[in-house]
């Protein structure tokens, strides 16, 4: 029979996209078991089969514990993609033999996922459908050559990754462009670094993306016709993710003007991506081949997820990156600054909770935004350590602002006044009372500061009578320096002015 | 002869409290009574084949130490200086744990049960491993890699199984308990065979951190011992919850030994105490068994007890039940084994999956293998809801009518297992051999706890397991076995019934090897 594509042309083509997002969560300790987890910052560079214990190599009579942390986590990205989260959920084997796969199953969730449908809205506006987000165990890792690149005598084994927390993210196939594909990957390595989920360093496989592609043909006749999905496994790079895209649109095009191949059951197939040669490559047909038996794991018992733990999580729950960044510009932030801020998730959180401490303007929000890139972070640089770590918290901070804001304290004492807190348990006002720059508003100091400007600086003083206003602010800073900084400058301006019956 | 008669003379007491006492107030060092252990095991092992490997020295050092502790006046555990035998699907960080299969030979543990930590810490010394049915699967200690065990009562027949040498050395008085696992009547079976108590605690009362894993949603471990008492000690000191094993219980643990007191021992405490007879349990025994059941049910109702009539229509049911789930979940636990990070490897595979395939070939035997097909095949898609699903779906129902029962008795009377222990070799048949345990299984179902007690003393010259065939030799008599079974978690009053119960039978005799010396 003659292929519809040898007959036909191709009039207009739709590019249709699902993706599924594999995160390693950074717990401190493995999905099933207390041995350290390599996702976890502290573990990054362990020696191979290192972080292993007798539950992750699967070692006779050994049984898995859950990890209430990992499942928080999992819980927090899905209230962020604005996921139903199961209020009973249940843990699943997946059977199959590999070298990598030391039970022989891997402890995944089957048909009652810990999230299911959710959105998420593209900062474009369009919004991405989620169809669930499951809770799995990662394998560990086959090898072929020796740690130091010599080659290895028949394949390694290395079970540092066995058991590390992954969460399975699935879209809906809403995606038309490589470009959409490769925003949402962005926004939700952004969100759940912001959640503090994971580090989401794409090169140690913190993110692992493997997108569904077909393509929908318009052809000359008006029909439509689609091309097979191919899954792309294992991309780990934004890059990877937009090559693979882009190629796959083409080849499959090409390759059903060749084949006339359509989707159907069973023409689902599998495919790599070659960074090198920028191209994808078959790896195996016939996906639905496969029979993993699952069955609910008789060693776990289900997850019951009642209101009062949600409300826990909902009150650690952080803001989203999108909603920060409507915030910050409500603040009146510049591009610039707002960039900084979502960049560092701990300037976020530092920022929400000062914010949090004071009275909650948006005024108030610009100026802890300054004193957090100004002069806090300038401390956090010197000392070589994060904004968190100064020793004083940002309800402290914000207490700092205060003062500013009511002129207690002058411009000039903030740097001081912010070193001067580290470590201290005292309120931002206590310390400055202690330094001795809380501004004196007490009028028969502020005269005795005044008379001894003026009498200090006479020509100044004449100038000033004179009319030429200018001068003022010699007289002005005489003031601070006999004050010892204390003096407020505007208070100290208006009563130099009415001393010298001047106006300015 | 009366309880305990033939072993007095023995270094060992007259069963574990006995020499526990004896051991506590230095009238023997518990150097001496695992010294005779060790000996009286190495003497009869060539005829039993009971043990797969004896730690001894190990446990004499062990010995000596809580000999000292003694001595200084310390205090010390409950199990203080008394052998006991565990079963080699139990792993211990020293010898071997090979669940009598191939594919573990020579396997070396990091590790120790959670069950093994808390009886060494109550002093107990675990002298030994102990041969079973190949990873459990099994109701005659047949399937063993190292050979069939042998019953101390008459050497030609099985002990039962799983926990085959477990029941084989305590019934030859090598020690006093001995620790089984019970699967779906892996202890019980063998205490009926061997004339002993047997305990199948309520699922999640022991927690099964580093028990091999067979069927994992109705594993349990529990003691094998000479007497009521005796098993609730050394239940005692393993039941409680462990954070390692999800699926342990939190549920207080009660005091199951000191449920069994004096009072409890009296036969007059069964006065007033309602006992469960199904209908179902009432035919299709070997006629010995049928005998002693009446006979248990005609006391019982002379000590004032009342026999209530109840229904358990899913008896038969619940094998086909169990042989869907047990092998489901027995598939999925044995994927591990498969050559890569411990245990046998096949000697030069050609790629990947000839190495699984060859290793695997290799190491396990035939009933391993068949019930790895059979829970691979009833998980497959197209017939996990016909198979799978279904069963659980009876399992359900089991549960249900278990619960139904109760509410009219306190326990439920039975006999242990349909036929006395049957000639090694004369059962060949799987289905034939699966219906040892129509008692047991739907304890495990249901996740209840359930006790075998000694029932009596039957002739049995066929000794096929089935009526007919016999062999015409003379038969020594053979002790059958007479089933408790009791809601969740009510350990500690099924073990005060169960005294009750022992007084009234009288303790059993002793297995005639037990006088080989």
């Amino acid at each position: 029979m003659p292929s519809v594509s040898a007959t036909r042309t191709v009039v207009s083509r739709r590019l249709i996209v699902g993706l599924e997002i594999h995160v390693e969560l950074a717990t401190r300790s493995k999905m099933f078991t207390r041995a350290p987890n390599l996702a976890h910052p502290e573990n990054f560079d362990a020696a191979p089969n290192s972080v292993v214990d007798p539950v992750v190599l699967a070692l006779p009579g050994t049984l898995p514990v859950m990890n209430r942390e990992a499942v928080e986590m999992s819980i927090l990205v899905g209230m962020a993609l604005h996921c139903q989260i199961a209020r009973h959920s249940k843990w699943d084997r997946k059977n199959y033999f590999y070298p990598d796969l030391p039970k022989g199953y891997q402890i995944s969730q089957y048909d009652q996922p810990l999230c299911g449908e959710g959105s998420h809205a593209l900062a474009s506006g369009k919004r991405i459908g989620i169809i669930r987000a499951h809770l799995e165990e990662d394998t560990g890792k086959l090898g072929h050559e020796l740690p130091g690149g010599l080659p290895a005598d028949g394949s390694l084994v290395d079970f540092n990754r066995a058991g590390t927390p992954l969460l399975e993210i699935v879209t809906a196939p809403d995606f038309e462009s490589a470009d959409e594909v490769v925003a949402f990957a962005e926004e939700l390595r952004d969100l759940c670094r912001f959640l503090g989920v994971t580090e989401g360093i794409l090169q140690r496989g913190h993110m692992r993306f493997e997108p569904n592609v077909n393509l929908a043909l318009v052809l000359d006749d008006g029909s439509e016709v689609r091309t097979p999905v191919v899954e792309v496994k294992n991309l780990n790079s934004f890059r990877a993710v937009r090559g693979a895209i882009e190629h796959e649109a083409i080849r499959q095009e090409a390759e059903w003007m060749q084949t006339g191949r359509v989707m159907g059951p069973g023409a689902k197939s599998t495919r790599g991506w070659d960074d090198v040669a920028l191209e994808t490559v078959l790896q195996r047909e016939k996906e639905d081949a496969h029979d993993y038996r699952y069955f609910p794991d008789p060693d776990l018992v289900g997850v019951e997820v009642d209101d009062a733990w949600l409300d826990r999580l909902r009150a650690r729950m952080p803001s989203r990156p999108d909603e920060l960044r409507a915030r910050f510009a409500g603040w009146g932030l510049t591009e610039k600054d707002i960039r900084q801020l979502l960049d560092d998730p701990a300037l976020s959180r530092w920022l929400r909770e000062a914010h949090g401490a004071s009275s909650g303007t948006d005024g108030d929000g610009y100026s802890l935004t300054k004193l957090l890139l100004n002069n806090v972070m300038k401390l956090a640089n010197g000392r070589g350590c994060g904004p968190v770590d100064l020793g004083f918290t940002a309800a402290q901070a914000a207490g700092v602002v205060a003062l500013r804001q009511t002129d207690a304290i002058g411009a000039q004492s903030v740097d001081a006044l912010l070193e001067a807190m580290c470590g201290t348990p005292e309120t931002p006002r206590e310390v400055a009372v202690r330094l001795g720059v809380l501004q004196v508003r007490d009028d028969s100091a502020l005269d005795a500061w005044v008379e001894a400007a003026i009498t200090g600086n006479p020509q100044a003083a004449a100038d000033v009578r004179g009319g030429k206003l200018a001068a003022i602010g010699r007289l002005v800073g005489a003031v601070m320096k006999e004050s010892g900084g204390r003096a407020n400058a505007k208070d100290a301006q208006a009563r130099l002015l009415e001393r010298l019956k001047a106006t300015p | 002869m009366s309880a305990g008669g033939g072993s007095a003379a023995t270094p060992l007491g007259s069963d574990l409290v006995d020499l526990r006492d004896k051991i506590a107030s230095r009238a023997i060092s518990s150097e001496a009574a695992t010294r005779a252990t060790l000996d009286r095991a190495e003497q009869l092992n060539p005829t039993l084949n009971a043990f797969h490997e004896l730690h001894a020295e190990r446990s004499l050092e062990r010995a000596r130490a809580i000999d000292a502790r003694i001595a200084r006046g310390e205090l010390v555990g409950p199990l203080a200086g008394v052998p006991i035998a565990i079963k080699d699907n139990i792993v211990t960080s020293w010898g071997t744990t090979t669940c009598s299969s191939k594919i573990l030979q020579g396997f070396k543990s990091p590790y120790d049960a959670t069950i093994v930590a808390r009886l060494e810490s109550a002093g107990a010394i675990l002298f030994g491993k102990t041969n079973m049915d190949e990873f459990a699967m099994g109701s005659s200690g047949e399937t063993c890699a190292w050979g069939p065990v042998r019953n101390p009562w008459d050497t030609t027949r099985v002990p039962g199984g799983s926990s085959a040498g477990s029941a084989a050395a305590v019934a030859a008085g090598i020690c006093h308990a001995a620790l089984g696992s019970d699967t779906g009547g892996s202890i019980r079976q063998p205490a009926a065979f061997s004339a002993l108590v047997g305990l199948k605690p309520t699922y999640g009362r022991v927690s099964r951190y580093g028990l091999v894993a067979f069927g994992s949603s109705l594993d349990q471990i529990g003691p094998l011992t000479r007497s009521v008492r005796d098993a609730a000690l050394v239940h005692s000191v393993m039941a409680g919850h462990d954070h390692r094993d999800s699926t342990s219980a939190i549920e207080p643990t009660g005091d199951p030994v000191g449920a069994c007191d004096a009072r409890a021992a009296d036969p007059a405490s069964l006065k007033g105490l309602r006992v469960g007879i199904p209908s179902q349990y009432l035919t299709g025994n070997h006629p010995g068994v049928d005998a002693l059941f009446a006979r248990a049910r005609a006391q019982l109702h002379g000590h004032g007890a009342t026999l209530v009539e109840v229904e358990l229509p899913l008896t038969e049911v619940g094998i086909s039940t169990y042989y869907v789930i047990a092998p489901a979940e027995a598939c999925s636990n044995l994927a591990r084994y498969d050559g890569i990070r411990y245990g046998h490897r096949t000697a030069k595979p050609g790629d990947l999956f000839d190495l699984y395939a060859r290793s695997r070939s290799e190491g396990f035997g035939t009933e391993v293998k068949r019930r790895i097909m059979l829970g691979t095949y009833v998980l497959s898609s197209g017939y996990y809801d016909a198979y799978y699903r279904r069963a659980l779906q009876v399992r359900r129902l089991i549960k249900q009518e278990f619960d139904t029962a109760f509410a009219k008795c306190d326990v439920i009377l039975g006999p242990t297992a349909p036929t006395p222990a049957f000639r090694i070799g004369s059962v060949q048949d799987p289905v034939t051999m699966y219906m040892n345990d129509v008692y047991t299984v739907n304890a495990n179902i249901a996740g209840i706890c359930a006790v075998s007690l000694y029932g009596g003393m039957v002739k049995d010259a066929s000794g096929g397991g089935e009526s007919g065939a016999g062999s015409g030799t003379a038969s020594p008599d053979l002790p059958i076995g007479v089933q408790l079974q009791a809601p969740a978690f009510q350990e500690p009053r099924l073990l005060a019934i169960a005294c009750a119960f022992e007084s009234m039978i009288g303790r059993a005799p002793v297995a005639p090897i037990s006088h080989l010396s």
